[in-house]
């Protein structure tokens, strides 16, 4: 009897350190939650024969890290990224397999939008190409971060004419002769989210790409009252409310963002959110964004 | 030799190991298809990975267990005593032992081996990949892991042989097993220009140990079985001659201190 009692307490003292154990763990600094991600070649070398697995695992780990901010990002909670963690992570999963279709598919979609990394996100693109010689994806990814985000059209082309070939899909191919075109570019970014919205399976990454996918269909209804505007006028509006009061718009549009909707001095659209949820902490994120290298082999 | 292989099976089913083995292969069929759903773009080659890596681990540990214990154990309990008492060689009670814990290893190697090919068929039902697995792939990498571990199998028993405690064999083993399993990496590094102002008795050290050791590397078809690469079949043909020739050295070397140890 005494025994029993004995252990009744000892099971409850486990169930009391227990509960304080989870809420300690889950309020970890977003560091120590990444943690220290070691050198890919001493990885290899513990890893041994696992190293496909443990590559799988790192790129799951960012994943859910990075699924649990965009949804306190959609609930207005601002929580700077830890970036550089994240893309020394999916870098030495590269390392450790570079056929890891995951990492290169989690580096497009988080390092591309968010961060504008795009030219260090086609350097490590251009790596899995090496290996992944038959998937047309990842040239794809490629090209459409030339055109969209570094508006070299040129290179564009030339990944998407690969991206072409490897499919059998001449889509690509007349997708590479409209990036010589940057007033395509909103376009162009909503055919691209709309395919990656139908084909992706993560909820959290489908809820960030509907989002930015929102934000183009937006900016895209802009661009066009915009462009009946400058039908009957000579010069642009003042601003948004303008196309509105001329009943181009039907209404003011929201940035899905959090920003304001504007014309710049150049006659494009945009928005004080830059389409970043991150925004309220750009100046802490900049300073970790500077640490990431130049993607390398 | 066959009653000493009979006797060693026995004494495994006894010991309600392959009822711990197939529990394990049970959890590998419940956890695996979950797992492999958190991939965003590979599925099944993450299913395909994470079979392989179980069934290696589960080989690992059995391997190290049972190699190291089987001797040791036998000389403990003072079964040997008895044993080569009979008209029993020492060669013939060790390679017996032996041949026990290889085909047992080899048995569960097909076990956890079928378990991972329907965990493999899980995920891919659940999340069709573009294209379909290499059936016959996973299955000789599924054998190299086998073949891989009854080397490591025979590393513990040699130590078992030297030693009259337990340690050296289960470290020992382990040792091999991470040395040989990393020395390949840290002989290509050492064949590179990063490592070109190491110092010379280093490099040597460092070269010496690659080729005494076991190379395991050897052994892993992961990358080709996952994302269904070509096969080279010198290599593998190289690979099954390495393993036999390493296997009979390891042996005979068991074999020549076995004899001359005092019970």
């Amino acid at each position: 009897m005494k025994r029993s009692l004995f252990l009744a307490l000892l099971i409850l003292v486990l169930i009391s350190v227990t509960r304080f154990q989870v809420d300690w763990l889950a309020e970890r600094p977003i560091a120590v939650k990444l943690g220290y991600t070691p050198a890919a070649e001493v990885q290899r070398l513990l890893a041994g024969e696992h190293r496909l697995a443990l590559s799988e695992m790192s790129v799951i780990r960012v994943l859910f890290y990075f699924g649990s901010l965009v949804d306190k990002w959609r609930n207005q909670i601002m929580l700077p990224p830890e970036y550089f963690n994240m893309y020394k992570t999916v870098e030495t999963a590269v390392k450790l397999d570079p056929y890891n279709m995951d990492a290169y598919y989690f580096a497009q979609s988080a390092f591309t939008w968010e961060v504008g990394r795009a030219r260090e996100v086609n350097a490590l693109l251009d790596y899995g190409m090496k290996y992944r010689t038959d998937d047309w994806y990842l040239p794809y990814f490629a090209g459409f971060n030339a055109a969209f985000f570094l508006q070299d059209y040129k290179q564009a082309a030339q990944y998407m004419e690969r991206a072409a070939q490897l499919s059998g899909n001449p889509l690509f191919a007349k997708l590479a002769s409209r990036y010589f075109y940057e007033s395509g570019r909103t376009q162009l970014g909503i055919a691209y989210l709309q395919g990656m919205v139908e084909q992706e399976r993560d909820p959290q990454q489908k809820r960030a790409y509907k989002l930015r996918l929102d934000a183009l269909v937006v900016t895209r209804t802009i661009e066009d009252a915009l462009s009946e505007w400058r039908q009957d006028h000579d010069k642009d509006p003042q601003n948004i409310a303008e196309l509105y009061s001329a009943g181009l718009l039907a209404q003011i549009p929201e940035d899905p963002y959090g920003g304001e909707f504007f014309i710049d001095e150049e006659g494009k659209v945009r928005t004080t959110s830059k389409f970043a949820l991150a925004r309220p902490v750009e100046n802490t994120q900049q300073q970790t964004l500077d640490e990431i290298p130049e993607a390398k082999e | 030799m066959l009653p000493i292989i009979l006797m060693t099976m026995r004494c495994f089913l006894r010991d309600r190991i392959l009822f711990a083995l197939l529990g394990a292969a049970g959890l590998l069929l419940l956890l695996i298809p979950a797992m492999s759903s958190f991939s965003m773009r590979q599925v099944q080659e993450l299913s395909i990975t994470l079979s392989l890596s179980a069934n290696s681990f589960l080989l690992l540990i059995l391997a190290t267990l049972l190699g190291s214990a089987s001797v040791w154990g036998d000389i403990e309990r003072r079964y040997t005593a008895g044993l080569l008492g009979l008209p029993l060689s020492r060669r013939s009670y060790l390679l017996g032992k032996f041949t026990g814990i290889a085909v047992f290893l080899l048995a569960c190697c097909a076990i956890l081996a079928v378990a991972g090919l329907a965990v493999i068929a899980i995920a891919k039902s659940q999340y069709p990949a573009a294209s379909d697995p290499q059936w016959w792939v996973i299955l000789l990498a599924s054998a190299m892991i086998g073949l891989k571990y009854v080397l490591l199998a025979a590393f513990a028993m040699f130590f078992s042989t030297l030693s009259t405690s337990f340690f050296l064999p289960i470290f020992g083993t382990l040792g091999v097993y991470f040395a040989g399993t990393a020395s390949q990496e840290v002989f290509e590094y050492l064949n590179s220009d990063i490592a070109e102002n190491l110092s010379p008795l280093v490099k040597s050290c460092a070269e010496a140990f690659y080729y005494i050791l076991p190379n395991f590397s050897a052994f892993d078809l992961k990358v080709q079985a996952v994302y269904g690469l070509p096969l080279d079949a010198m290599s593998l043909l190289g690979t099954l001659l390495y393993f036999l020739a390493y296997l009979a050295v390891l042996l005979t070397l068991s074999v020549w201190l076995f004899e001359r140890r005092d019970l």
